[in-house]
């Protein structure tokens, strides 16, 4: 028995019911990304590969930042990279999801919000692959890991819950605003220089850690490093702290927003 | 009622015209500017084209409004009983889709309520979802979930759906590079397979050819017979009659007729004829005020003379326009166009062309023009009526004029736009030499 006037109750129990078609839609993008492409899924190497020697030529060559404690500087750039590039491409594919997917919105019913989640699952898929050149690389280096590697998942689940709120946010506003479009990639492109993916945290000034901390992917990168690199980049609990609270924030009030517009999306994609 | 699965009660869905007056800024705003310059004619296409002919009998359409509400549907209230079979039809525009968006939980009513009692799939466009780049196989997965299948069903129906669609060795080709045909049939394929208790469809059985058509309307009664529910809205009013124990007609958003389809169709095509009596249905551009002349009233007429909405396949139509002159105009081109329901422009007559014109045009009258054999296949078509100079540079007037229907049982628009016939000669192989056995069997009805 459905109740066209008022599906909230519904919401979530059809989300489970759908589950299986978050499956499918990661799915159909991996395999869509990747037809007719010769290297392939390689690309989810080549790309990260090549910024972290870019990162580790301008940051560490030229402009000479220091690493902290022993940790070759290309491992220190690439555990940064790991989440950074999770987060801004799980967010960019989130904003752009439900416009991309206009004809199913207008056409068949199911909960919109398996649409950014599919998309944000599809950009762990090559997160984990990244990650499985940073144990190449750890192993290269023979900079291996300690006990600290086992909170990666937190750190995992905090990039996952922050680019996931910040998808939401962006995609809901997308359909209604074009303009976001044009925004989207230049949060990317900023975000990438107020976060710490080319250079340690350290080196930010004490007085405005809490600050920067508010910066969810500080939190994340930071922690990243932490976990990776046998703790000898630090980890400071209160931007910790910070990043987790502007990430539950950004992700509550996400999907507070997105509940809200959802109803009207069919009719103005 | 224990076997009523479908109540609707006072749906009514509330747009706001800003939301397309905006739109249509945000657009047309650089092409706004190169329209002025350039040719009238294309800025008339481009204002058609933002609210022509497929819109043509939405009311409130053409009043400029800043911020008007505009209510697609309203006040529409009906039982379904499990296994009926029930079909909605109504003019473009009438809330037959927005009804269809409701019940399968796109959008949500503005006020109302409906309760449904099953497993609802609808069915609102062909292959919606598939994804170019994927194999057969792999849409049919795809596709089959984003309908509400789970991975088991599909994996269960999967040899059943290949089969209906007969595209076997097709499988693993992307669908990119499918046939239309063979992309439709596929698409109702995994439709069809749903096994839902209550089916929702808009206008899908126009999907592949002849045979196939055949094959999915059996497939349905198929499905009627076991005792499904279903909801279908159709132009073909042929397959309405033949799949439906009842219709229900749409007119502006309100329930007009619910009951007999052979009545509920009877009723839907007196008043496509009546709708030709307020003639000006839209107008194609604005300052109406000074258009040195305007057409008052429009007739469509059978080969006889008598007032006509419904042409068959082949018929010659006779259009009577009335005007008048506000203004003396020089060398005056009468145009008739025709524009296909889903807006393609099928053709056009023009006086002027057809050497018919007057150095200065200065009395009120009437303009009557007779088209040839009509050989439009069967759809819903809308039309304009210009007055434009000779030379298709001034526009004097531009009107957007009554629909009407053209019908035949097997020709639909994936014949093309026109099926004319054709000349063919036939020859027999064999005997030697190649000797034309019977040539040129021509047929036509004049």
């Amino acid at each position: 028995m459905i109740e066209a006037g008022r599906s909230e109750k519904n919401y979530w129990r059809d989300l489970w019911r759908y589950r299986e078609l978050f499956y499918f839609l990661a799915w159909r993008d991996i395999l869509v990304r990747y037809k007719q492409t010769v290297i392939g899924i390689g690309w989810a190497l080549v790309r990260p590969f090549l910024t972290m020697l870019v990162f580790t030529f301008i940051f560490g060559r030229v402009a000479k930042l220091p690493a902290p404690g022993s940790i070759p500087y290309p491992l220190l750039v690439f555990a940064a990279l790991l989440p950074w590039q999770f987060f801004s491409t799980a967010m960019a594919e989130a904003s752009n999801s439900l416009i991309g997917n206009a004809n199913l919105i207008s056409k068949v019913y199911f909960p919109r919000l398996i649409v950014p989640a599919g998309s944000v699952i599809t950009s762990f898929v090559d997160f984990l692959i990244t990650l499985g050149l940073m144990a190449g690389m750890m192993i290269w280096y023979g900079f291996l890991p300690d006990w600290r590697l086992l909170t990666l998942p937190l750190f995992v689940a905090l990039a996952f819950g922050s680019s996931f709120g910040a998808g939401l946010w962006l995609c809901a506003l997308n359909v209604r605003y074009r303009d976001l479009r044009h925004i989207v990639p230049f949060i990317v492109q900023f975000g990438l220089y107020v976060s710490p993916v080319g250079f340690s945290s350290n080196i930010v000034p004490e007085g405005l850690r809490l600050i920067y901390g508010c910066n969810p992917m500080v939190g994340v990168i930071d922690g990243f490093r932490w976990a990776l690199l046998r703790g000898q980049s630090p980890l400071s609990v209160p931007v910790l702290i910070a990043s987790m609270i502007v990430t539950s924030v950004l992700c509550l009030s996400g999907v507070w927003y997105f509940r809200r517009t959802e109803k009207t999306f069919a009719d103005i994609i | 009622m224990s076997d009523v699965v479908i109540r609707a009660e006072n749906l009514g869905k509330k747009y706001r015209i800003s939301h397309q007056h905006e739109r249509q800024r945000h657009v047309t705003l650089r092409d706004l500017l190169a329209d002025k310059l350039s040719s009238p004619k294309r800025w008339v296409e481009s204002q058609i084209a933002n609210g022509g002919a497929p819109h043509a009998s939405k009311p409130a359409r053409n009043t400029a409004s800043k911020r008007e509400d505009f209510w697609a549907l309203k006040d529409v209230s009906f039982d379904v009983k499990q296994g009926e079979v029930l079909g909605v039809i109504g003019r473009n525009g009438a809330g037959k889709s927005t009804l269809l968006k409701i019940l399968s939980r796109i959008t949500e009513p503005t006020e109302g309520r409906a309760r449904i009692r099953g497993r609802v799939a609808s069915l609102l466009e062909v292959g919606t979802g598939f994804h170019p780049e994927l194999t057969g196989r792999e849409n049919i997965y795809l596709n089959g979930s984003i309908l509400g299948m789970s991975r088991a069903e599909i994996r269960k129906k999967f040899d059943e759906i290949v089969a209906f669609a007969e595209i076997d060795q097709f499988l693993d080709t992307p669908v990119k590079r499918y046939s239309s045909g063979m992309y439709g049939r596929l698409a109702f394929s995994v439709a069809a397979h749903l096994e839902p208790e209550i089916l929702i469809v808009d206008e899908v059985l126009a999907v592949g050819d002849v045979a196939f058509q055949r094959k999915c309307m059996d497939y349905m009664k198929k499905l009627a017979r076991s005792g499904i529910t279903i909801l279908m809205v159709s132009h073909n009013l042929f397959a309405v009659k033949a799949m439906c124990r009842r219709v229900l007609l749409l007119s502006g958003g309100r329930r007009q007729y619910d009951g007999l389809p052979a009545e509920g169709i009877d009723i839907y095509e007196r008043d496509s004829r009546l709708e030709a009596d307020p003639w000006a249905v839209g107008v194609i551009g604005e300052d109406i005020d000074r258009w040195p002349i305007v057409i008052s009233f429009m007739e469509y007429l059978d080969a006889e003379g008598r007032p006509r909405t419904v042409y068959d396949y082949g018929e010659r139509m006779r259009v009577r326009i009335h005007y008048e002159v506000r203004r003396p105009i020089k060398y005056p081109n009468f145009y008739f166009a025709i524009r296909r329901s889903d807006n393609v422009a099928c053709c056009s007559f023009s006086a002027a062309r057809d050497g018919v014109t007057t150095p200065l045009l200065e009395e009120s009258g009437v303009i009557e023009l007779q088209t040839p054999p009509l050989r439009l296949v069967s759809d819903q078509y809308g039309s304009w009526a210009i007055v434009w100079d000779r030379e298709f540079k001034n526009l004097y007037c531009g009107q957007i004029g009554p629909n009407f229907h053209v019908r035949d049982e097997i020709l639909n628009s994936d014949f093309g736009v026109f099926h004319e016939p054709a000349e063919w000669n036939w020859r027999a192989k064999g005997a030697g030499n190649q000797v034309m056995l019977e040539s040129s069997v021509s047929y036509g009805k004049e």
